[in-house]
């Protein structure tokens, strides 16, 4: 009951402010969510094969689930999404297979005006249902880019550090080699030199395993030419480390950046991003440079919610401008949403 | 209940071979066991001996109609967890001794670690390739390692045989595989990655702990390893 009053009560204040509320498809097919993002979300999928030995899965996600209706029944323009379904993930544990999830997103712009709508919007929309105060946290994750860009390191390396920002463990091991200096292969280029040479007098355009031979060598070239050993593992793992321990009042996040600049002597270039003129309507807003790693889709602005007296998670969400793109549609379509932690809401 | 135990063992091959070395070894005679797939220790009390594929053999003691059995530590592995809680490791044997491994064509001389693989993914990613392929016959195993070592944007092939050739007929751009002395690898010129070992694996003799707890076979089972080991 309790449930059903929340999620009722939720979705009215979503559907006042223009969003509609819809029902997905319980069936996808698996290879749209495997060609986005590998091996690695598969094993979480609850598939079947067809008799034509297609696979599909049980919905996952409903953020998917809501751009996937949003590229085959809407197209274009902006669409306002509101939910409360269930999604189905395999599990390893004691967790259940199904996840009540209720969300909201926009998509279709790119519009900065939505980012603070959406965020004020779950706010204010808790704050009335479940009657405790809530503290924000906000990020984006683009600064953390540009610390990494600001960085002296090997663009391997600063491909390496992006593309696994949000895999946490990973990321700890990433940075503990990064400061021990231990991936360093400077010896090994010499044992493929021979190779090199031979494969130099090759048909530049053949084919070896998918891959020009051309692209090979470039590729041999370029790791001589950027050793690991020229750079100060330690000092970046240590800045990086820094970096994302910044807490700080959303009101004081520039001027507190803008010391991490001066202190390690880089350049974050903070005119570019307009998270700092976001309008707000909750006073009690964090900026905390660690959040929003947890989907890898994310692009941009992320944000968390929390009951502030107990500093648990109520709903989290952020833009993921490239998500649509990856599934199917044919241009970039912009895109914020978030979501309620119902689990966290049924235990106030 | 019956108290009869069922001992699984390798029905072909070097693993058959070096399976009943280690009976015979142990003075645990099997009778007929050149041909027939069922048979039995004579001189040991109440059993039957069935010869089964090793994959088999780790399903069937999880699944508790075999109570012993011997079968590659690999194949154990690569079963599902589900499968694997049900099974304990008594001993690891002296043979059967084999690498699950990485490997990529020779000519990708760009590439020694699974970090340079996962650059290589994420250019075929953003190449709009596709996945970067990798043909297995261990999906389990393989993707446990990939992950765990930061490589995400692939897709599994599941091969059934002649891996090696796969990437040389567009059938998949690296392999994973099983290899003991490397020379299959060579001659179909792959090359192992630096950090590509993914497991060492080698026969063991594996048990039921359905088995272990069931008071009428326990005894029996337990003195048949007190045998073997």
């Amino acid at each position: 009951m309790k449930s059903k009053k929340y999620s009722e009560a939720l979705l009215n204040l979503f559907k006042k402010k223009g969003f509609k509320v819809k029902e997905f498809e319980n069936i996808i097919e698996s290879k749209i969510i495997i060609e986005r993002s590998g091996e690695i979300f598969k094993k979480s999928l609850l598939s079947f094969e067809d008799d034509n030995g297609k696979n599909f899965s049980l919905r996952p996600d409903l953020t998917i689930s809501a751009c996937l209706d949003y590229i085959k029944n809407v197209k274009r323009g902006i669409y306002k999404y509101a939910y409360f379904d269930q999604a189905y993930r395999r599990t390893f544990g004691k967790e259940s297979l199904v996840r009540n999830q209720l969300g909201c997103e926009i998509i279709g712009s790119s519009n900065l005006q939505l980012n603070a709508e959406i965020i004020n919007l779950i706010d204010l929309s808790l704050k009335k249902v479940i009657k405790y105060k809530t503290t924000i946290k906000i990020n984006d994750i683009n600064i953390f880019y540009s610390l990494v860009d600001s960085l002296k390191l090997p663009s391997r390396w600063r491909l390496r550090l992006k593309r696994h920002f949000w895999r946490h463990d990973y990321f700890k091991e990433l940075i503990m080699r990064l400061e021990s200096n231990s991936d360093l292969q400077k010896n090994v280029f010499e044992l493929d030199k021979k190779s090199y040479f031979k494969m130099k007098k090759l048909k530049k355009n053949e084919d070896i395993a998918g891959r020009k031979i051309n692209e090979i060598l470039n590729r041999f070239e370029k790791k001589i030419k950027e050793p690991r050993s020229n750079i100060n593992g330690v000092r970046v793992a240590q800045i990086i480390r820094d970096f994302l321990n910044i807490n700080c009042p959303f009101k004081d996040a520039k001027n507190e950046l803008k010391k991490f600049e001066i202190k390690n002597k880089i350049n974050l270039n903070l005119k570019q991003f307009d998270i700092f003129d976001l309008k707000l309507k909750n006073n009690d807003a964090i900026f905390s440079t660690n959040i929003g790693r947890s989907a890898e889709y994310y692009t941009g602005l992320v944000f968390e919610i929390y009951k502030k007296s107990k500093n648990l998670n109520l709903a989290s969400g952020g833009r993921y401008d490239n998500l649509m793109q990856t599934l199917g549609a044919k241009s970039k379509v912009a895109a914020i949403g978030g979501a309620i932690n119902y689990d966290n809401i049924l235990k106030l | 209940m019956s108290k009869l135990i069922k001992i699984g063992l390798p029905s072909k091959g070097r693993l058959k071979d070096e399976s009943l070395k280690i009976f015979k070894k142990k003075n645990l005679s099997i009778k007929d066991a050149k041909r027939n797939y069922l048979s039995e220790i004579k001189n040991f009390r109440l059993n039957k001996v069935i010869f089964s594929h090793a994959r088999e053999i780790v399903e069937r003691l999880a699944d508790n109609s075999l109570d012993i059995g011997i079968s590659g530590y690999d194949l154990l592995k690569e079963s599902l967890p589900g499968i694997q809680k049900n099974i304990q490791v008594f001993s690891r044997l002296n043979f059967g001794f084999a690498d699950l491994i990485v490997a990529v064509p020779n000519a990708w001389i760009d590439v020694q670690t699974i970090a340079d693989l996962e650059e290589i993914s994420f250019e075929f990613k953003d190449k709009n390739i596709g996945k970067l392929r990798v043909a297995t016959k261990y999906p389990n195993l393989t993707n446990d390692f990939l992950l765990s070592k930061g490589l995400t944007q692939y897709k599994i092939i599941n091969s059934l045989g002649s891996t090696e050739i796969y990437p040389f007929t567009d059938q998949s751009e690296i392999i994973t595989d099983i290899t003991s002395s490397g020379a299959t690898l060579k001659a179909n010129n792959l090359r192992v990655l630096k950090d590509g070992n993914i497991l060492k694996s080698s026969a063991c003799i594996l048990v039921s702990k359905k088995s272990l707890k069931d008071k009428n076979k326990k005894n029996l089972v337990l003195s048949l390893l007190k045998k073997l080991n």
